[in-house]
């Protein structure tokens, strides 16, 4: 699990280096960290603020970026222990990321039920505490060290999206982002406020319905 | 950036971003043992999602705002496309080599741009 927990600290320390380039709080900056987690959603919310959207444009498109949470809590905490099924995991849900999640889905299945609670937080919790450290070590880093380095850093984010776009696999979501590559500059060009949440819902829901109509393997129709 | 951003903007900003977030995390919860993963709301909100960040990755590379900008648009999109090719030169997915491409080409342009 080495290298994703060093690509999501690379990650938080380039949001960092954003955030100082961009003329962010320290504070802010860091706390985005500690209370979003979510890297995707952070980098959409600077970004849109940065270039004037309206409140409620942001919160939006945030909201949406986060949905995969939902996918991600629905497929790993079935798995855990009825035990640990309790409140208490509106607390440990806050430190759900890709990289613990996908840590998680690959070892759950080799260890008891009992085990796999604390499993997670020994893996979720430390990814959680060093993010903010990350950025905000990000944040001065950017700020005295020479201009090559901090383009360097500010350029991870970008970067690391477009790398992860290439190993997504379902046909529909390949088109989906086929279609926001296609989109987002012409809707942000017609509009730059709701460019990003209209490009999400026209070029997603292109994607999702040609997906379903053509691309799907049909089920097979059992004649009655 | 304008004189509203250190204000009260940004913190409202980041409430409802954080909001959002942690509202989707704890609907995760709540439905879990409830719904199944493979359920068409999730396969379209998973797509809005992708056509979403993908819109805004081309955005920061095509259009950046910022520092990125003081890099020629040609020169963004080749390091892009090196490090994209790094990445899918293996079926397992190089992604700290590529990663490292990335960066390493963008600070050797900054070096060079710097130099006299």
């Amino acid at each position: 699990m080495g290298a994703p927990v060093l690509v999501l600290f690379a990650g938080m320390v380039g949001f960092g280096a954003m955030g100082r380039t961009q003329g962010f709080d320290a504070w802010m900056t860091g706390l985005t960290s500690l209370l979003m987690f979510a890297l995707p959603g952070q980098v959409v919310m600077l970004e849109m603020f940065i270039s004037g959207s309206s409140l409620l444009a942001i919160g939006f498109a945030v909201t949406l970026t986060s949905t995969r949470f939902v996918t991600m809590v629905v497929t790993l905490f079935p798995q855990l222990h009825r035990r640990d099924r309790n409140p208490l995991l509106y607390l440990w849900v806050h430190m759900l990321a890709m990289t613990a999640w996908a840590v998680s889905m690959r070892e759950f299945p080799r260890m008891r039920a009992q085990h796999r609670l604390n499993y997670f937080i020994g893996l979720a919790l430390p990814c959680w505490l060093i993010s903010p450290l990350g950025t905000v070590l990000g944040y001065y880093v950017a700020g005295w060290v020479p201009t090559p380095v901090t383009l360097a850093l500010v350029f991870i984010n970008p970067l690391f999206f477009l790398l992860t776009f290439t190993d997504v696999k379902p046909w529909g979501n390949r088109l989906a982002i086929g279609l926001g590559c296609l989109l987002g500059p012409l809707f942000f060009m017609l509009d730059a406020d709701s460019s990003l949440l209209l490009t999400g819902l026209v070029g997603g829901t292109a994607a999702y319905l040609i997906d379903r109509r053509w691309l799907r393997p049909r089920p097979v129709e059992v004649q009655a | 950036m304008n004189a509203d951003m250190q204000g009260w903007g940004v913190w409202l900003a980041l409430s409802a971003a954080c909001f959002g977030t942690y509202i989707c995390r704890a609907a995760g919860v709540k439905l879990s043992g409830h719904i199944h993963q493979d359920s068409e709301v999730f396969r379209w909100l998973s797509a809005v999602t992708y056509a979403m960040v993908a819109a805004l990755t081309v955005r920061m590379i095509l259009l950046p705002l910022g520092l990125l900008a003081s890099v020629p648009l040609s020169l963004r999109v080749l390091i892009c496309a090196l490090s994209v090719a790094v990445m899918v030169s293996s079926p397992q997915r190089r992604l700290v080599p590529a990663l490292l491409t990335g960066t390493l080409l963008m600070l050797a342009y900054g070096v060079y741009s710097a130099s006299p």
